[in-house]
């Protein structure tokens, strides 16, 4: 089948009542938590994953995947209204969205926003539709010393693109593929660090892990902050955009999605990056770039184009090799394992209806998405007026249920409480989670394709540098690694990531 | 000297970790590298976070200072005077009443206990009210059912809060809310597996 043919069964899978109901779902809850400040999409998605097990893969894995770029919109409303990111990856939205909005055109900053997110998101769906195949046939024909060194790239890259200290970083990667082998070895079967727990068998629940260091963590670290969110005094205005703001806009708008679509597929890139990449951009080589700082519209435009558009390619690599990008990406491989699905190559072959299903369910949720954002944009605003203290119990009564309505067990949500306490103090040691999670993922998967490897190569440890695919996968890493020792690439990043 | 302090702290963790990661891989067959036992990849993993440990360790001497948030002495008491409390209860708890046998009754008190002993500690009341909550949620689900499990969970969630604390009627007013809610969406739509009212099996 071609790839027309291909997408058309895929309308025809998103079309589905049922998954258009959960598209809107995931929709609506993403623009949610993207407009609220102190919920991420991570956290969001951990506490849902639970909910969605009742459901078929195609559909759980839509919804998840509408909170993802649901976010993207929704976190640069509030960005552009409060100067508040709601998401990190709105965070340069603040820098000429808020100041657009000071001049009275925020209406103009918000249409622009959803515009060019739209354009991107359609930009970006053609993308994954047209890589995801040619990416599988390359897959195909890699060995497992090949895969064992892709997801140490994947591995090295998601810490060197982490904030804050690289080696620290790689610690919590190491850490969480530790934590992965917890649980019966494949192979032999032997009880590897279980203490006799039978619930520890199957090794550390994914949905606990995930939830505590990011759903419980957060909710503590929120409360700790003093709650600074202001009343909305800026008039939205009139949604439409003069002439000459659309002929500024346009090609930024361009610029963002080529950043945001190349970005997007790098492992540990994902939004956050790109907009920072693309905001970047922009300021070197806009051609208004006299006017950053007064409320350019490009700087909204390319940005908001890019966040959405890296929102999207980062399903590349998840759904073509199986590796995820990101920490959105690493819940996704826990939906879809626990599921009974292995992510891999063999996905678009084995389960067409999951992956043209969602990647046309990706651009049906992006029309949806502009209508819930720009119509509706009051509504939104509205939402903002509900205080933390309101929303923390009900944040804590979903992790709870949902932790243990994974396996009806309690165990698992005193798992939950012990991974909290973990992430809390993670975050005062400035250790960073989401590199910890991904390799939680990858950490089984890279036990078994090493195993394989050294099988097959007789216990030759030069298998990995004699196979051309590995080799350069792993000189990628080293020269990754070697350039955050360079003084100059390192304030470079971290002045990207903080912003 | 400029030591980070978080750092320190960071390389000390994950040197323990590793170090006891490696001590309980003892009881794993290593294999050789072409044919791995159970324990070849543990020891890899742990010798590699090991010599990271190491690695931030010692560059913790030299990019600080970045000191850890100061602890008052009730911090450090009361951290200590929980683990012990947490503990004696958790080792009593079966001896005390048959309700601490099944479901991790006795690991649940103990946090429990604990955690409602660490809250004292104002630097640890936020975390200790979250993850008592938790906790009580877990004690009471099976043989309280959902409702009273939610109930006495947000109780103690909203005790985080100060503005909670001194407006009863308006905790009263979030956990009718959220009893609701949750029925509504795990009981009536989703249909999870529990009990949902006390001494219902």
């Amino acid at each position: 089948m071609d790839i027309l043919g291909n997408l058309a069964h895929g309308f025809s899978v998103a079309l589905s009542f049922n998954n258009l109901l959960f598209a809107l779902v995931g929709a609506l809850i993403g623009t949610a938590i993207g407009v609220l400040p102190g919920i991420g999409p991570v956290a969001t998605i951990s506490l849902l994953l639970p909910i969605t097990f009742g459901q078929p893969a195609t559909t759980a894995i839509i919804m998840l995947a509408g909170i993802y770029y649901g976010a993207q919109y929704g976190g640069s409303t509030t960005a552009i209204l409060l100067n508040l990111p709601g998401e990190i990856s709105s965070v340069v939205t603040t820098l000429e969205g808020y100041k657009m909005a000071r001049n009275g055109r925020a209406g103009a900053a918000l249409a622009t926003s959803a515009l060019s997110s739209f354009f991107a998101g359609t930009v970006a769906t053609i993308v994954v539709a047209g890589s995801g195949p040619l990416l599988t046939s390359v897959a195909l024909s890699f060995g497992p010393a090949d895969y064992f060194s892709l997801m140490l790239l994947g591995l090295i890259i998601s810490a060197v693109l982490a904030q804050g200290s690289v080696i620290k970083s790689i610690g919590m990667v190491v850490f969480g593929v530790a934590l992965g082998l917890v649980g019966t070895d494949v192979q032999t079967g032997q009880q590897r660090f279980t203490f006799g727990i039978p619930e520890l068998s199957d090794g550390i629940s994914f949905v606990a892990l995930a939830m505590g260091m990011f759903g419980i963590a957060e909710i503590i670290l929120n409360l700790e902050k003093p709650e600074a969110r202001s009343v909305l005094k800026t008039e939205v205005g009139s949604l439409w955009l003069t002439r000459e703001e659309f002929r500024r806009a346009t090609p930024s708008t361009l610029r963002g999605t080529l950043v945001g679509t190349v970005l997007g597929i790098l492992p540990g890139g994902g939004a956050a990056l790109s907009s920072f990449g693309s905001y970047m951009m922009e300021r070197k080589v806009s051609k208004n770039r006299h006017l950053f700082g007064s409320g350019a519209i490009e700087g909204v435009a390319g940005p908001e184009a890019a966040n959405n558009a890296a929102a999207q390619t980062s399903f590349i690599p998840l759904l073509t090799l199986g590796i995820p990008a990101n920490a959105v990406m690493a819940l996704m491989v826990g939906a879809l394992i626990i599921q009974g699905i292995q992510p891999g190559p063999r996905m678009v072959e084995a389960q067409p209806d999951l992956f043209w299903g969602l990647i046309a369910s990706m651009w049906i949720g992006n029309v949806m998405l502009l209508i819930i954002n720009l119509p509706m944009i009051g509504m939104w605003v509205k939402l903002l007026q509900v205080p933390y203290k309101f929303l923390y119990p009900a944040i804590l009564v979903f992790c709870c249920i949902g932790a243990y309505s994974v396996n009806n067990n309690v165990f698992d949500v005193y798992s939950t409480v012990i991974f909290a306490v973990f992430g809390y103090m993670c975050n005062k040691l400035k250790l960073e989670p989401a590199p910890m999670l991904i390799g939680f993922v990858l950490g089984p998967m890279m036990e078994e394709h090493l195993r394989r490897a050294m099988l097959l190569s007789r216990g030759d440890v030069m298998v990995f540098i004699e196979r051309p695919i590995s080799a350069s996968m792993l000189a990628i890493g080293a020269i990754a690694l070697a350039a955050m020792l360079l003084p100059n690439l390192r304030k470079g990043k971290e002045a990207a990531l903080s912003g | 000297m400029k030591i980070n302090a978080k750092d320190v702290a960071s390389g000390v963790l994950l040197i323990l970790i590793a170090a006891t990661g490696l001590w309980l891989n003892g009881d794993h067959s290593l294999g050789s590298a072409r044919r791995m036992g159970p324990g070849y990849m543990p020891m890899l993993v742990f010798w590699a976070q090991m010599a990271l440990g190491t690695i931030v360790l010692a560059l913790a001497f030299f990019n600080g200072p970045d000191p850890l948030e100061k602890w008052t002495g009730l911090d450090a008491s009361m951290l200590i005077i929980s683990v012990i409390v947490g503990t004696a209860v958790g080792l009593a708890a079966p001896y005390i009443s048959s309700f601490f046998e099944s479901s991790y009754g006795s690991l649940g008190i103990g946090m429990l206990a604990g955690f409602l002993v660490l809250a004292y500690a104002a630097g640890w009341r936020l975390l200790a009210f979250i993850c008592a909550a938790m906790c009580a949620f877990c004690l009471l689900l099976e043989k309280g059912g959902l409702m009273l499990a939610l109930a006495v969970t947000i109780g103690i969630a909203c005790l985080a809060e100060p503005e909670h604390r001194s407006r009863p009627l308006g905790v009263l007013g979030i956990t009718i809310f959220l009893l609701a809610m949750c029925w509504w969406i795990f009981i009536k739509q989703l249909d999870i597996r529990v009990a949902v009212w006390p001494l219902q099996y």
